[in-house]
């Protein structure tokens, strides 16, 4: 989908702020924890990310990115009825629940280390491109999720690497377990931004084989 | 369960939009207390995971998985055919590193990793991403206009240098491989470490100094 969130490439932005630490607040920090420790039953990475995107346009731009965060880690936990509406903003429970025992430092080293997450799945079709082919993306905009950034669409590109099988971010988004082939494609910066882009420079994208076709 | 339904997360995302905060700790608050009083998390954990951040997780983890590469020929081989396993000699495996790549910078190549469409970023190997790397000026200028964002870092390309900026647009993840700057023949593996920064691995700065980090 188009919305607010594709950023490559867009202008206006003006300079960026280097000196900005990881976290300049403590509830920022809060909500990274919390996001990390209540987790939502189901679901999938790519249905999260499409939560943040069907976020409204203004607030998308307006608010802190960890506001985003709470924003949409609110939505889904309404959206699969762990919440109400009314809970979440208020921060009271209709039903209070026994409480849930403290974690140490080494169990949360030990839940983060094998947080760790493989994407990759065997996939029986050979894969349809080989390093060194040309290809064009697809060029048309599509209305659910998709990784393929609008600055990439319709753009032709030399496979750089291939990776296997890995699960489709689209279909994902819909709660479906579908793998494609998923490469690096390499596209040179004047076929993406023209003449003004330096001729040495180059982007990479790692995008799955329905967004390809044949040069 | 979760509804995959796109029209139903918008309607829901429109109903916060209307109870928009003003002030944002309050929301994040209102959060964390409603989880703490349906048992889902004590506010104790909350804590540690913030310390843990603080303290624990960061880019002194990446500096050492460099400085490693750069004095042992095995490891370095290990790293560039699969980081995400060779992050797992240290223990440093974790969230978002499964599918890491290490990219080398050379003295004709410079590599800067951005994601447009999110924020990924490896986090169990360099912690949290510093603000600028989820503005929205970075995202929409690092794939167009990667030589003016290297200039705002005080980077200037030498004569000769192209620049592979990686979008990260799937589950792979992406760790620059910086330079070993000349003047540190011989120095032990955690000298080096010191002197690895956290933008360097980012691709925001391309010479590292004899300084530590």
């Amino acid at each position: 989908m188009d919305g607010p969130h594709d950023l490559g490439g867009k202008d206006g932005f003006g300079p960026i702020d280097v000196t900005a630490p990881p976290f300049r607040e403590e509830w920022e920090a809060r909500q990274w924890a919390l996001s990390k420790n209540v987790p939502i039953p189901g679901g999938t990475i790519d249905w999260w990310r499409h939560g943040i995107e069907n976020m409204d346009p203004e607030t998308y731009m307006s608010v802190p990115y960890f506001v985003k965060w709470n924003l949409n880690e609110i939505a889904h936990r309404v959206d699969r009825g762990m919440f109400t509406l009314e809970e979440a903003l208020s921060g009271r429970a209709a039903q209070p629940a026994p409480p849930a025992n403290p974690a140490s430092m080494d169990t949360l080293l030990e839940r983060l280390r094998t947080n760790n997450t493989s994407f990759a799945r065997p996939l029986e079709t050979p894969p349809g491109f080989a390093v060194g082919d040309t290809v064009i993306t697809q060029a048309s905009a599509v209305p659910g999720h998709t990784r393929l950034p609008a600055y990439a669409r319709g753009a032709t590109g030399r496979i750089a690497a291939w990776h296997g099988g890995h699960l489709f971010a689209d279909a994902g988004a819909e709660g479906r377990h579908v793998v494609e082939h998923l490469y690096t494609v390499e596209f040179a910066a004047r076929t993406l931004w023209g003449a003004e882009a330096d001729a040495q420079d180059t982007v990479c994208l790692d995008l799955w084989e329905p967004y390809l076709a044949p040069a | 369960m979760a509804s995959y339904d796109a029209k139903k997360i918008g309607d829901i995302h429109r109903h916060l939009h209307a109870h928009k905060p003003s002030d944002p700790a309050l929301r994040i608050k209102a959060l964390e207390d409603l989880a703490v009083e349906r048992g889902l998390v004590a506010r104790e954990t909350i804590d540690t995971w913030v310390e843990m951040y603080a303290e624990r997780i960061g880019p002194k983890r990446g500096a050492q998985v460099i400085a490693r590469a750069w004095v042992d020929p095995a490891f370095h081989d290990r790293l560039f055919e699969d980081a995400g396993q060779a992050v797992k000699e240290f223990g440093y495996e974790g969230h978002a590193t499964e599918h890491l790549k290490a990219v080398a910078n050379t003295a004709t190549t410079h590599n800067l990793v951005v994601c447009t469409l999110c924020s990924c970023y490896p986090f169990a190997v360099l912690g949290m991403s510093p603000l600028w790397y989820r503005s929205a000026a970075y995202r929409a200028r690092a794939v167009k206009d990667p030589r003016g964002v290297l200039d705002e870092f005080g980077v200037r390309l030498p004569e000769g240098v192209g620049v592979r900026v990686w979008d990260s647009t799937a589950e792979l993840r992406y760790l620059v491989v910086p330079q070993r700057p000349e003047g540190t023949e011989g120095w032990s593996e955690a000298a080096l470490a010191a002197i690895v920064t956290r933008d360097s691995m980012i691709g925001t700065q391309r010479d590292l100094t004899l300084e530590a980090a």
